[in-house]
């Protein structure tokens, strides 16, 4: 049967896989990005980043690049500083003054911004840079965060006050509190503990961050084209960081190559930027090198976790603790969000009863850390699903049977965990069921198989940000087609076809008439972005809450006209039609033009003129609560992974054989786009065992700074992969029943492979990436023991910390709410 | 200096620094813009375009070296017959939503790697497509009939960081299979 066909039935839009509207563009290379823009008279900036990871600025001389022919204007931090405040306190929280567009002062990474050069070529502006002269004075840099946290580490921002902070922990406030963690462990029958440490894997999206300002003098109006992910936040940033009102900055985002999370947030260049056009009054472009991507971009920053978990002998798991230690670079962006929603998250999808946890974000010597994929959550499964492994092996219990035991179940849901998540629905355990089936467990040499499970939001409220919503705004044009402009971000995720699908269904229209515009604070009503798989749940609600208004004027209107009563009414083809009679009624392009062109005919207290609707969900979460508890997401994904590994143990190579991925992700708009982000975001987990990661030296340099040294996996790396096995439990609190797509694949990779290795070697793998190196020297020692070893803590010159730390004491004045 | 080079059967002439770059000739100059700058250390394969039929990183490559020679862009892709994609359509009073009609392209005219992409949700962001589809060109060229594995390994050079590669893959070889015929 044809498409038009089924929609003359009725038959649904949700659940097709609609090959995508954006696609045409972007094959046909007509689609354009910030670097493809050419307005008349554009200028280039080139921005001088400090070559040292922690060092007093003396003096900085501009004048040597001034006099470059070609150079527009140079300037630097002094000549902002009336100009420009410190912006990151948009939100309600700790975030308050240290970022900066300039490194004043002191630089407190390898790679922060000194000065900026604005020139009629990119190659003048680069000339110009050259020419600018700093006298640094190079200071001892931390690197490690837990070396930072020693009490006579000397303290980076020692300008700023963080309420919570201690030192370089800016953030030592995250305590979890549930249940009574020591007496559970006293009484278990098996307590197992291990030190993980996660790397600090970079997002790489393709296109590198760029921006375009654009101010007109004569209107003081600023118009400004970013590759971001949040153009109202941004927006809001500027506006504060440049004293600028709302009505004169226009933040829009064209085409966007890839995100991932780290284009998420108010960066630097983009207010330099910005500067530089208002200074120069031309169009300015700033475009970051690859190298400038994997200094100052934010990536995942490294996470240690000494992590425990009690187990009692039928396998329930009874106790959880952790002291998490999160290195998040010079400058505090995200990372103390990551920290707490991350590991709150990742206790998922278990009901521990019992859970203690201390957290610090720390400062270092290092790029800012900031969300990638999966914010934080895959980093706490890495270390969790670990360790339900090393207690099941203890007690011989089975992998797949001792989880089974102990996630939540969908015959109970809803369902609150001692962790206050409200649980609506879920299908893990079956999930995990359909992975165990699919997966083959027939023993072979130098072969394991590894299993994890977790759960994901959708969407969140930010213990810093306290709003979860998104909005859309429908106007019918008059000849029956459909505008949408919707306030998310997308950069890849393909809104554009999603969004028509709702609005389409809802509205009883085809698809190709529906036209979605994103992107523009102009045009689009108020959002908090794209990230956290917020687009098919979040902004598919707002843009169903807002088609549904539509639609009741639509159906008012016309049982006025058609003098009937609106229940016999309905919309299918274009129409307003009586209920299951084709062909009847009237075309919604004609009601639509009674309401603009024949208002006497419109019914008393009918608002005339364009039939439209502006529609805001924000999800009926908590605020994080000074425990660690709270619902801080309205519908929670699941994920069950399973692989199975090889070893070769002359090379240390592991290859994924086969790797089974079954889901929960509720109702699904598109199934095309959602198996496209569950196999992407398979990517991002793959990559953080693969041997994706930022390195900084000693000296606080980055070691990796391109992608030749940067192991981001190509197609001959990764193992091929089956259709997603989808298992879907409806959420009931989403209106339609979607779950988030976007990260629920990245969160159980890396404990997956580290456990099918585990099975494959004996070895306990505690640190990503797990690179060949790293299994031929383990494989080495383990032999040379004749036991299994833990790594890298059982290697002889292993020389991380022996001590373990002593959970920090319970603090009343800490848990007031 | 002057440089000439032969774009997707056209002529074009610019007066160039000699530094400059193919990318940049051919973004700048040509005003093609679907190659894209991705790392302009020859690694992501984003800038990817033909060289008298061959594969060349354009950030790789000055334009002086292709003075004279002919180089194919996604720009020069859709000019073949293909099936076209069903819309789901209400078939109401408004005509059916033509992409791109204007300018000449429609589903119907796309390359058989451009409708496989399309179909099989090869793309995401998109940034890296233009150079996956010239890559693959040439390889389905050489090897019309490749396995998986083979299909893999020629995309080595070209990173995509949104689609896991599975739908990169097997829309190759769903194109693959129809260019046979």
């Amino acid at each position: 049967m044809s498409v038009a066909a089924d929609r003359a039935t009725g038959e649904s839009l949700i659940g097709r896989s609609l090959p995508r509207r954006e696609d045409l563009a972007l094959l046909t290379g007509t689609a354009v990005f910030v670097d493809d823009m050419r307005p008349a008279g554009l200028l280039h900036a080139r921005i001088l980043r400090s070559p040292h990871a922690h060092a007093r600025i003396r003096r900085i001389d501009l004048e040597p690049a001034r006099r470059l022919p070609g150079v527009v204007d140079v300037f630097c931090g002094a000549d902002v500083e009336r100009s420009v405040e410190p912006w990151g306190d948009l939100t309600q929280d700790i975030l308050t003054g240290d970022r900066i567009a300039f490194a004043r002062d002191k630089a407190v990474y390898q790679g922060q911004e000194v000065a900026v050069a604005v020139a009629e070529t990119k190659w003048q502006a680069e000339d110009a840079i050259e020419a600018i002269e700093v006298d640094y004075e190079p200071l001892e840099p931390l690197v490690d965060p837990e070396q930072a946290m020693q009490p006579d580490a000397p303290v980076i921002q020692d300008g700023v006050d963080y309420e919570g902070g201690v030192g370089n922990a800016y953030d030592a406030s995250y305590r979890i509190r549930v249940g009574d963690f020591e007496f559970a462990r006293d009484e278990a029958d098996v307590v197992v503990r291990a030190r993980f440490t996660t790397g600090c894997s970079g997002a790489a999206a393709l296109e590198p961050h760029a921006c375009l300002a654009d101010y007109n003098p004569s209107s003081g109006k600023l118009t400004f084209h970013s590759a971001t992910q949040m153009v109202h936040p941004l927006r809001d940033g500027l506006s504060k960081a440049l004293h600028l009102p709302r009505t004169q900055v226009r933040v829009v985002a064209p085409f966007v190559g890839g995100g991932f999370g780290s284009k998420g947030d108010v960066f630097p260049w983009e207010v330099i930027t910005a500067v530089a056009s208002i200074r120069t009054g031309r169009p300015v472009r700033c475009v970051l090198s690859r190298r400038e991507v994997f200094e100052t971009v934010p990536g995942r920053g490294r996470q240690v976790r000494y992590a425990e978990l009690a187990m009692r002998a039928d396998g329930t798991i009874t106790a959880y603790g952790e002291r998490v230690i999160f290195a998040c670079g010079g400058v505090s962006a995200w990372g103390n969000q990551i920290l707490r929603i991350g590991t709150q998250i990742g206790m998922l999808p278990y009901a521990i009863p019992n859970i203690h946890v201390d957290g610090f974000a720390v400062h270092t010597n290092t790029g800012p850390a900031g969300p990638v994929r999966g914010f934080g959550v895959p980093e706490a499964i890495f270390a969790k699903e670990q360790l339900v492994d090393m207690a099941a092996t203890e007690l011989g219990l089975d992998p797949v049977e001792v989880r089974l035991r102990n996630v939540l179940h969908g015959d109970d849901c809803p369902t609150v965990t001692p962790l206050g998540q409200r649980v609506d629905s879920t299908s893990i355990d079956r999930c995990l069921e359909r992975a165990a089936e699919a997966i083959d467990r027939s023993e072979a040499e130098d072969v394991g198989v590894g299993f994890a499970v977790c759960m994901k939001y959708t969407s969140a409220r930010h213990p810093s940000l306290d709003s979860d919503l998104a909005s859309v705004r429908i106007v019918l044009e008059t000849d029956g087609t459909v505008s949408v402009f919707s306030g998310d971000s997308p950069h890849g995720q393909g809104h554009g076809t999603t969004v028509a699908q709702v609005v389409a269904d809802a509205l009883g229209v085809g698809v190709e008439k529906v036209r979605v515009t994103s992107s523009d604070t102009e045009t689009c009503p108020f959002s908090l972005g794209t990230w956290g798989s917020r687009g098919g749940a979040i902004l598919g609600t707002a843009a169903r809450m807002a088609a549904e208004r539509v639609r009741a004027k639509l159906i008012e209107l016309a049982a006025h006209i058609l003098e009937t009563a609106p229940e016999e009414l309905e919309v299918a083809e274009d129409r307003v039609r009586f209920v299951g009679m084709p062909g009847t009624g009237l075309f919604i392009q004609n009601l639509v033009l009674l309401a603009a062109y024949a208002t006497h005919q419109l019914p008393e207290g009918f608002e005339p003129g364009p039939i439209q609707a502006q529609a805001t969900y924000d999800t009926p979460t908590e605020r994080e609560r000074s425990d660690g508890t709270g619902n801080l997401s309205p519908t929670y994904s699941a994920a069950a992974h399973a692989a199975r590994v090889e070893v070769d143990r002359e090379t240390g190579r592991w290859r994924v054989l086969d790797y089974v991925m079954a889901h929960d992700t509720g109702v699904i708009i598109n199934p095309l786009i959602v198996e496209g982000q569950h196999q992407g975001a398979f990517l991002h987990g793959y990559a953080m065992v693969f041997g994706e990661e930022v390195r900084w030296g000693e000296d606080g340099a980055v070691a990796n700074a391109g992608f030749k040294e940067y192991f981001a996996p190509s197609a001959a790396d990764l193992p091929s992969l089956h259709p997603t096995i989808e298992v879907p439990a409806p959420s009931t609190v989403i209106p339609g029943g979607q779950k988030g797509a976007g990260e629920s694949a990245t969160a159980p990779v890396a404990a997956t492979i580290a456990n099918a290795l585990q099975a494959a070697t004996g070895v306990r793998f505690c640190s990503l990436p797990i690179m060949p190196d790293d299994v031929k020297r383990a494989l080495v020692e383990s032999e040379r023991r004749g036991a299994p070893i833990v790594y890298p803590r059982d290697m002889p010159d292993y020389d991380g910390p022996t001590e373990w730390p002593e959970p920090e004491e319970f603090d009343d004045l800490e848990l007031i709410d | 200096m002057k440089v000439e080079i032969t774009i997707n059967g056209r002529p074009v002439a610019g007066e160039v620094d000699e530094r400059t770059l193919l990318l940049e000739f051919v973004r700048d100059v040509a005003g093609l813009t679907g190659a894209r700058n991705g790392c302009l250390e020859a690694r992501c394969g984003c800038c990817s375009v033909l060289l008298d039929g061959q594969v060349v990183k354009s950030c790789n490559v000055l334009a002086a070296q292709a003075d004279g020679r002919e180089v194919e862009t996604v720009e020069g892709l859709a000019t073949g017959d293909t099936t076209t994609i069903e819309d789901p359509t209400t078939e109401g009073s408004v005509g059916t939503y033509v992409p791109l009609s204007a300018r000449g392209v429609d589903e119907g005219s796309l390359h058989p790697l451009q409708q496989a992409f399309h179909e099989r949700g090869a793309l995401q962001c998109g940034y890296c497509t233009a150079g996956m589809l010239l890559t693959l060109k040439e390889f389905l060229a050489r090897v019309p009939d490749p396995t998986e594995a083979e299909v893999r390994e020629a995309l080595r050079g070209n990173l995509c960081r949104c689609t896991g590669y599975q739908s990169i893959v097997d829309a190759a070889l769903l194109a693959a299979e129809r260019m046979r015929g």
